[in-house]
This record gives structure tokens, C-alpha cells and sequence, in this order.
């Protein structure tokens, strides 16, 4: 069954705004997405009627936020398919996520002389946490190379993997910049096969796709809960063994079992890794979120945007200026970042504002990436369940306003 | 409003820019770059016997407001001591571009030659 864009719009207060006096046609959920009523609602609802802290009250109220609370994890457990509602970690987001990673599993198991390996398409939130782990260890930081069509060069990961220094390998399970939707399976099967473990940055994935983390073979696994319609919480999970063996990455309550004056006995899992008062309303928002999607279809979501994109790739295909980064359309996802002789990113963004198109303009946190195409920084256009083939016929005529403006005279 | 960014005057600049170059044996040489958009400039100046600026040429690459406002700059400064360039800020070089109006993300590339050349003079031991 397709998706009913404007069942959905209608699902989403912002679209009721004007910017510029055009309907708003936002191209920018892979930075970050729009939000629904049920999420906003839900929001609403637990701190106009439930709210108290978590986990300690022996009152209603704490009962019933603890009970959200929880609720919420036990949804975002099944939403990935964990084993277990306790690996799954609320942080702040991925970039925290990674960084609690790198903190805790990479001091206690990277080396000097060890390896980590990640890809050239790494957001940087996938990157500079293992950078400056490598930095601390004085061990190897090594990249998987991007092919000029934007896909991995999986050739080049077994001499990566042969000599067993390789620690973790941390994959993006799609890139945020050229939509590319690395073969992260075959990925974690090397890496397993080498003695590795395996990081999968699914940010731009969970929000777009059906994520199984027993399916792709994840060891651990990070998205934002921001990016898939709700609010500003993320979440780490990870196979229990794994966390189980891990030290604390930050210290204080709710993270312990017992305080002594000069010893501490850490709690269980997933409470060791979440010090202090968490976001409550937050993660009771994501866990809406994750209600909104399933009850859209994951599956159905994932078709609808393939379409966009293929229908995106060829409109601007038909710009001659325009040089479009990365694979065709079945091997992204909703993403499309693209380049223009004569218009600088920020200026496509800016006159493409003007008619109420939200694109992003700049390097999208993929520094590294763009060096590799030598280009300074791209424009990105990024669909998302409310998008339609209206905003892609919407973008291609600002674009060509873009082109009349600035286009060699 | 950004309209008032794309008007003829500043994609003038844009497309035909003032003072395009590099000057041989400047007394000020530089290169900036504006890391979150991907601007660059290289920018050159020579000071007259009473240390005032009396040639700017620019070179590289960037949005309409970096580019144009470097355009503009490079005609701008002639005659200005270092001192009065020290006492430059964003007002100066926002009246310079016709009153435009600039957003928090485009403050920077507006500025990057103003402060390319504050910094080159700087590394030149002239301020």
C-alpha cells in the first residue's frame, strides 16, 4: 500500500507555516526530521499528567513516569529486534553514543600497535571518537576507501583484516552525504571472521528502513531518536556480554548499586550506563515515535522514499551543472547531495529558501568525504515520509532559479 | 531577507570580480578559509612609504557574499592604514556591501577578507 503524504502532512504541525509565503517544503530530515502530534502529544501528556523523576519514587506519579520510562525502552527494543530491553542505552544522541563506546569498550580493549578501522563515508560523529582513540593508544586509525560512484571498496577490507590487529570496525549503515547503503552484513561477517567487532552507525537508517540488529550482525549499534520524528534523546545499544564487560562511561546516580567512601558497585544493565536524572519526556517520545512509524510500516516507508530518490536522481539529472554525488537510486537511501559549477553550496541554500525549500548546504559533518570527491562542500537534499514528488518538482524550480542567478554570464 | 543577497550589484562582484589575483612581492600575503562552508582566499597587499594599503588583489573561491564582499574590499582599504583596518568590523563591510542584510550563517564569509587581512598584516609585523 503507498503512503498517503497528506495524511501524513497533516500529521505534522509545521507543515501548517508559510516560509516566504510558499508552503514549506522541507528536504532536510537527514539533519533533522519534523515532529507529529502523537509525539509532540505525548510529550505533553506525560509532563502535564505523569511527571516525576524516574526509578526511586514510591509514589503515582513516579510509578507512572518510571512506567513510560520503561515502556519506551521495551518499544525501542522490539522497534531493532534486541534480545534484551536492557541493552539498550539511552544517551544523547549517536555522536554520545559512539563517544561512550570509544571511552569505555575502546580504552579498555584498543592497544598501541592495534587497529581500528572505519569507512571514508563516516559522518564525523563515526569518526572522531575512534581518531582520538587511536591518538590515546597510538594505535592504527585505517579507512575503508569509497569508490568514485560513492560505494565501499570491500577489496580493499580483507588486507585490513588479515593480521588480526583490527580491534572494531565502525560502518555507517547508510552514509548521510551520498546516500550509500554499504553491504554492512558482509561487513560484520569479515570483521567477526578477523576477530573484530563491529560499530554500526545507524542514524540514517532506523529513522528509514526496517533495522534488525540480530539481522545485520551488529556487535553494537547507535542512531538519534531525533532523525525518526522524535525528540532529542539517542540510544546505544549492544549485546549484553559486551556491555556486561564494559566499565561506566559516566559516573553519579542511578548508575550504582552501592556507595561506599572510597568504593562504588556499579548497577546492572541498562542503569551502569545512564548517570543521573535521564530525559524522561524524551525517551517517552521516542518510544511515540517508534509507534508512529511502525504504524506507518517501515517497509512502506523504505519504498516511498526509494521512489523519491529515483525520482530526485533523474529531475536532476536534467540540470547540466549539476553533478550529483554517489550511487543510483537502488543502491541509497533518501539522500542526495549534488554540486554545481557556478553556485556555491550556501548559495543554492539560500535562493533555494526563497521558495520555501529547506535544503542543507555545507560538508554535513563529512569532511574527509568530501576531500575525497574535492569538492569543499555539496548541498543535500533529504526526503522523508511527508516529502512527496511535489517537493522534488518544487526544489527543481528553485534550482533553476539558482541557475538563471548565478550561472556563468 | 536573502533577495537583497542576489541583487545586481553584489552578482556583479560575483561574477566579475574586482582586483582578481596575486600581487608579486606583497608586503601582506595570506590564506584563509572559512572551514564550515569551504570559502578560501588568497589575499595580497602592498603598503605605501607612508604604511598605508595602496594595492589588494584576491583569488579563490566561495559563496556570492565572501566573493563579492573580498571584491569589494580589495577596493575599499586603499589608503587605509593599518590601524583604521584594526578598527573595522562587521558594520564596516555590511555598510560596504549596500546595507545588506546578513544572516548568522553568512557573517563569516562577509568578514573572511577583512579578517584575512587583519591577520596578514599581523604575520607581516605591520599592526
Amino acid at each position: 500500500m503507498p503512503l498517503d503524504v497528506p495524511a501524513i502532512r497533516a500529521q505534522f504541525p509545521i507543515f501548517k507555516r508559510q516560509i516566504n509565503g510558499n508552503r514549506l517544503v522541507f528536504l532536510d530530515s537527514a539533519a533533522s526530521s519534523q515532529k507529529p502530534q502523537p509525539v509532540i502529544d505525548a510529550m505533553v501528556q506525560i509532563w502535564s499528567n505523569s511527571y516525576a523523576n524516574v526509578h526511586r519514587g514510591l509514589y503515582s506519579l513516579a510509578e507512572e513516569a518510571t512506567e513510560a520510562y520503561e515502556g519506551a525502552r521495551v518499544k525501542v527494543a522490539n522497534f531493532i529486534n534486541a534480545a534484551d530491553p536492557a541493552e539498550i542505552i539511552n544517551v544523547r544522541n549517536a555522536t554520545e553514543g559512539i563517544n561512550l563506546l570509544a571511552y569505555t569498550w575502546g580504552d579498555q580493549n584498543v592497544q598501541a600497535g592495534d587497529r581500528i578501522v572505519v569507512t571514508e563515508l563516516e559522518h564525523h560523529a563515526n569518526l572522531v571518537p575512534w581518531q582520538q582513540l587511536a591518538k590515546r593508544k597510538g594505535a592504527e586509525l585505517a579507512y575503508i576507501p569509497v569508490t568514485d560512484d560513492g560505494l565501499l571498496d570491500m577489496e580493499a577490507l580483507p588486507q585490513l583484516l588479515e593480521d588480526g590487529r583490527t580491534k572494531i570496525v565502525a560502518c555507517s549503515v547508510m552514509s548521510n552525504v551520498l546516500g550509500t547503503v554499504p553491504p554492512v552484513t558482509k561487513v560484520a561477517e569479515m570483521a567477526h571472521d578477523a576477530g573484530a567487532i563491529v560499530l554500526m552507525d545507524a542514524a540514517q537508517a532506523v529513522p528509514h528502513r526496517l533495522v534488525d540488529v540480530q539481522a545485520l550482525g551488529a556487535d553494537f549499534l547507535v542512531f538519534s531518536g531525533h532523525k525518526m520524528c522524535g525528540p532529542g534523546v539517542g540510544v546505544l545499544w549492544g549485546r549484553r556480554h559486551l556491555l556486561e564487560a564494559m566499565p561506566p562511561f559516566l559516573f553519579g546516580g542511578d548508575m550504582i548499586l552501592r556507595v561506599k567512601r572510597q568504593e562504588s558497585k556499579w548497577n546492572e544493565l541498562p542503569h551502569k550506563f545512564e548517570a543521573g536524572t535521564p530525559p524522561i519526556a524524551e525517551v517517552v517520545g521516542l518510544g511515540a515515535a517508534v509507534d508512529f512509524l511502525t504504524e506507518i510500516g517501515m517497509d512502506v516507508i523504505h519504498e516511498h522514499e526509494q521512489e523519491i530518490v529515483a525520482y530526485a536522481l533523474e529531475r536532476l539529472s536534467e540540470l547540466p551543472t549539476l553533478r550529483i554525488l554517489g550511487p543510483g537510486p537502488t543502491l541509497r537511501g533518501g539522500v542526495v547531495s549534488f554540486w554545481m559549477a557556478d553556485a556555491h553550496p550556501h548559495d543554492i541554500a539560500a535562493i533555494l529558501n526563497e521558495d520555501g525549500v529547506c535544503v542543507r548546504a555545507g560538508h554535513h559533518c563529512a569532511q574527509p568525504l568530501h576531500d575525497r570527491f574535492g569538492i569543499p562542500a555539496s548541498a543535500r537534499a533529504s526526503f522523508y515520509i511527508y516529502n512527496d514528488k511535489d517537493d522534488v518538482d518544487a526544489l527543481m524550480s528553485a534550482l533553476h532559479k539558482v541557475v538563471r542567478l548565478l550561472g556563468r554570464r | 531577507m536573502s533577495q537583497d543577497l542576489y541583487r545586481e550589484q553584489l552578482l556583479d562582484h560575483y561574477h566579475n570580480p574586482d582586483n582578481y589575483g596575486v600581487l608579486e612581492n606583497p608586503d601582506v600575503d595570506i590564506e584563509a578559509d572559512n572551514p564550515t562552508c569551504g570559502d578560501q582566499i588568497h589575499l595580497t597587499a602592498r603598503l605605501d612609504v607612508e604604511g598605508k594599503i595602496s594595492e589588494v588583489m584576491f583569488e579563490g573561491q566561495g559563496c556570492v557574499v565572501s566573493m563579492a564582499a573580498s571584491s569589494m574590499f580589495t577596493g575599499e582599504v586603499i589608503g587605509k592604514t593599518p590601524d583604521e583596518i584594526a578598527s573595522m568590523g562587521l558594520a564596516d563591510i555590511q555598510e560596504m556591501m549596500g546595507g545588506v542584510k546578513l544572516s548568522m550563517g553568512r557573517v563569516k564569509c562577509a568578514l573572511l577578507s577583512l579578517n584575512a587581512m587583519k591577520q596578514g598584516l599581523q604575520d607581516a609585523g605591520k599592526m
